[in-house]
């Protein structure tokens, strides 16, 4: 670590070298750390040019790697002194993560930023303790993909914008049939899905209370649709994050869950009509959990206010408009929304309704630095519940025992 | 006598301060040439390994500064840690059935292409393939191969065999990382045993068969007792690498279904990489090393009683 120290401090000072040193308008060269695939490259790069456009002395390099490369490169890079000037950041690791980054407030508050511009709740999802960390490019809720094909075959109506449990119930059982699946369950189904159903798997301070009698019984409602009436497949622990999208692409399953961000991809691997529906909610009002990425500024960082200025662009509308209309991402920015509405989701139906319902409905996202923990342990245990190896309820309790 | 006594030492004695010059000389030239190894090793071996040693008695996160907490890593580790025991047993059952059948297996396989006529060096590579295919690759084609509804239930469906999913199954996971690793990992040992027949004199076997031994007591009393260092050297390795099982659990079951197939190695992964608590993470790598360290220490214990060098 400390020969990693003194490599950064001499690829620093080299750098620091190469810079002629100009008064006011010096050149400056920041990096810009993110996920995605190769084939997302000349799309970011094409933000990163936005920044130079707008500020001639601020040049951005992007430096992609694979998103699960990610978040074990990141605390690395972050505790070695490599990390980036700007860093990609998900809402649902901020509070993991929130102490690489520095606290935006100051530069909002000097700049007169327009903090409205952006929807409210991922806003709050990437801020810690009240205090933003970084900026939003994209949003959403976890929704109800459906197979209409399939539905209109059962003769059953599509979803309503405020339909019950029940109702998804009676369709995934309707949609059931010889080899075919009504749904697809998926380990992050037991976080969303019991939300929607009035559940909390918080206690009031914020730890994990997984036995409380809400919770417990709003997974066994999802679990039941396994193991009593098989209207779902099992996931494994090695699939359960990722098996459901496949089901339903390939005809398999009739619904899933997932969020807006791979409607794009699913959209074109499917070969039939698709549709999007709020997650069904119970008893209760509707109420739905959104998560979304952004870009914060490294605390360590050398140009933060370099790097401020480049967020403001790469989060700006343009940017927006360019990453909506090519359907990588739901604005975090309201009024560029449209773009996606109108380009990337044109086909599928239900979409810009049932957004707009679900943004109405969104409650805060609760989270706490054993998020990770939290979501792994779902996926390795939940099986056991979905196989009837053993009750939800000593399935949760077992998980709610590894947690701090 | 006294004279030439007296005129021998010196002299002596600068023979043997010249000689220590030398080799002083050579020394440091030797040590010179073996720098480029030497700082390799300090670097890339030592440092980390005292790293985490060090590690291993703090709470060090990742992020943030570590602090001191003594022998706390290893006490919850051994006493609080719910998950621990279990782990410890799955690492042990794993490297046991393994164990036993890939070296069953490797060396009935090598004993059968050492038997063959034609076509053998044609086996040795067709067994041996899977050696060099990357081990995450080959664990992703097997996780298709028994997810739910896939390539094995449907067989296992038109045959028409009842038996729940590999994967989602408690019993059987382990069984699955079990059958990829051996598809893995039995061709080295396939090819190093057979090797290893090869090398068997001929005449012995020959000699064997006029005094009318039986091919079963040929393999038992000549065969097998002439290859067994081979035979230890394989069991040695094969042990260890079990032991540190990762990548087929890693990719298949993320130690799932429960805790079904949560061993050492993926317990640190998750532990450290996951969860980010890299002094606990330490602490059970610095475990497993002084349980491979024990067993491999046993295994050469016992060697004395089946291994027999021919010299």
């Amino acid at each position: 670590m400390r020969l990693s120290l003194l490599l950064a401090a001499a690829a620093m000072a080299g750098t620091s070298m190469l810079i002629p040193q100009v008064q006011a308008e010096d050149q400056v060269n920041l990096t810009w750390q993110m996920w995605g695939d190769e084939a997302d490259t000349a799309l970011w790069q094409s933000l990163a040019d936005l920044v130079t456009e707008e500020y001639p002395n601020i040049k951005v390099t992007a430096n992609i790697s694979g998103w699960t490369d990610y978040w074990t490169r990141l605390p690395v890079l972050a505790s070695s002194g490599q990390i980036a000037d700007i860093v990609a950041m998900q809402s649902m690791r901020m509070p993991s993560f929130y102490g690489v980054l520095e606290p935006l407030d100051s530069y909002i508050a000097a700049d007169n930023f327009d903090k409205t511009a952006f929807e409210s709740s991922i806003m709050a999802g990437l801020s810690h303790d009240g205090v933003q960390y970084a900026l939003p490019y994209d949003v959403g809720p976890w929704l109800v993909y459906y197979n209409r094909d399939r539905f209109a075959e059962a003769g059953i109506a599509e979803p309503a914008l405020d339909w019950t449990f029940d109702d998804f119930k009676a369709a995934a059982d309707k949609l059931t049939g010889g080899d075919k699946f009504g749904y697809a369950v998926q380990a992050f189904d037991f976080i969303a899905q019991p939300i929607a159903l009035g559940a909390e798997y918080f206690n009031a301070d914020n730890q994990f209370d997984l036995t409380n009698d809400g919770y417990v019984d709003a997974v066994s409602k999802i679990a039941d649709l396994v193991t009593v009436d098989k209207a779902s497949p099992v996931f494994t622990s090695g699939t359960g994050a990722i098996s459901g999208s496949s089901r339903f692409a390939s005809g398999n399953a009739a619904m899933y869950i997932d969020g807006p961000w791979v409607l794009l991809q699913t959209k074109d691997s499917v070969k039939f009509k698709m549709g999007v529906a709020p997650l069904p909610r119970g008893a209760g009002e509707s109420r739905f959990i959104t998560a979304g990425s952004g870009w914060g500024v490294s605390a360590a960082s050398q140009h933060k206010e370099e790097a401020f200025k480049a967020l403001k662009v790469l989060t700006g509308p343009k940017a927006a408009q360019i990453l909506a209309t090519a359907g990588r991402a739901l604005p975090g920015r309201l009024a560029e929304q449209s773009y996606w509405y109108d380009v990337a989701a044109k086909d599928v139906s239900g979409t810009h309704e049932t957004l707009e319902y679900m943004f109405k409905h969104s409650t805060p996202f609760r989270l706490n630095e054993n998020w990770n923990e939290f979501e792994n342990l779902l996926t390795q245990y939940m099986p056991l519940a979905l196989t009837g190896d053993a009750s939800t309820k000593d399935t949760l309790a077992n998980i709610q025992s590894q947690l701090p | 006598m006294t004279t030439l006594e007296e005129a021998a030492i010196p002299t002596g004695r600068t023979v043997a301060r010249g000689r220590n010059r030398l080799g002083r000389r050579e020394g440091r030239t030797a040590l010179f040439f073996l720098l480029p190894g030497l700082i390799g090793m300090v670097l890339f071996l030592l440092v980390p390994i005292i790293a985490s040693v060090v590690l291993s008695f703090t709470n060090w996160k990742l992020l943030g500064k570590p602090a001191f907490v003594g022998w706390a890593n290893y006490t919850r580790l051994f006493t609080a840690d719910p998950q621990f025991w279990p782990v410890l047993r799955n690492t042990l059952f794993f490297t046991a059935e393994y164990l036993v059948l890939n070296i069953v297996i490797s060396l009935g396989l090598a004993v059968w292409i050492s038997s063959l006529r034609r076509g053998q060096r044609w086996f040795r590579v067709v067994f041996f393939l899977p050696t060099f295919t990357p081990g995450i690759a080959v664990a992703i084609v097997w996780m298709l191969i028994f997810a739910p509804d896939g390539l094995f239930d449907s067989i296992l469906r038109s045959l028409p065999i009842a038996m729940p999913n590999m994967l989602a199954d408690q019993t059987l996971a382990m069984q699955a990382v079990i059958i990829v690793s051996l598809w893995a990992g039995v061709g080295y040992n396939t090819v190093l045993f057979n090797a290893a027949l090869d090398m068997v004199p001929a005449n012995y076997l020959e000699a064997a068969r006029i005094d009318g031994a039986t091919a079963w007591d040929r393999f038992w009393k000549i065969r097998l007792p002439l290859i067994s260092p081979t035979l230890f050297f394989g069991t040695v390795m094969t042990a260890i690498t079990s032991l540190q099982v990762f990548d087929q659990i890693y990719v298949m079951t993320r130690g799932g279904p429960g805790n079904a197939t949560s061993t050492l190695g993926y317990a640190i992964y998750q532990r450290g990489f996951q969860n980010f608590q890299m002094g606990y993470a330490s602490a059970i790598a610095w475990v497993m090393f002084a349980m491979i360290m024990a067993l491999t220490a046993l295994q050469f214990w016992l060697q004395r009683k089946w291994v027999h060098y021919d010299n």
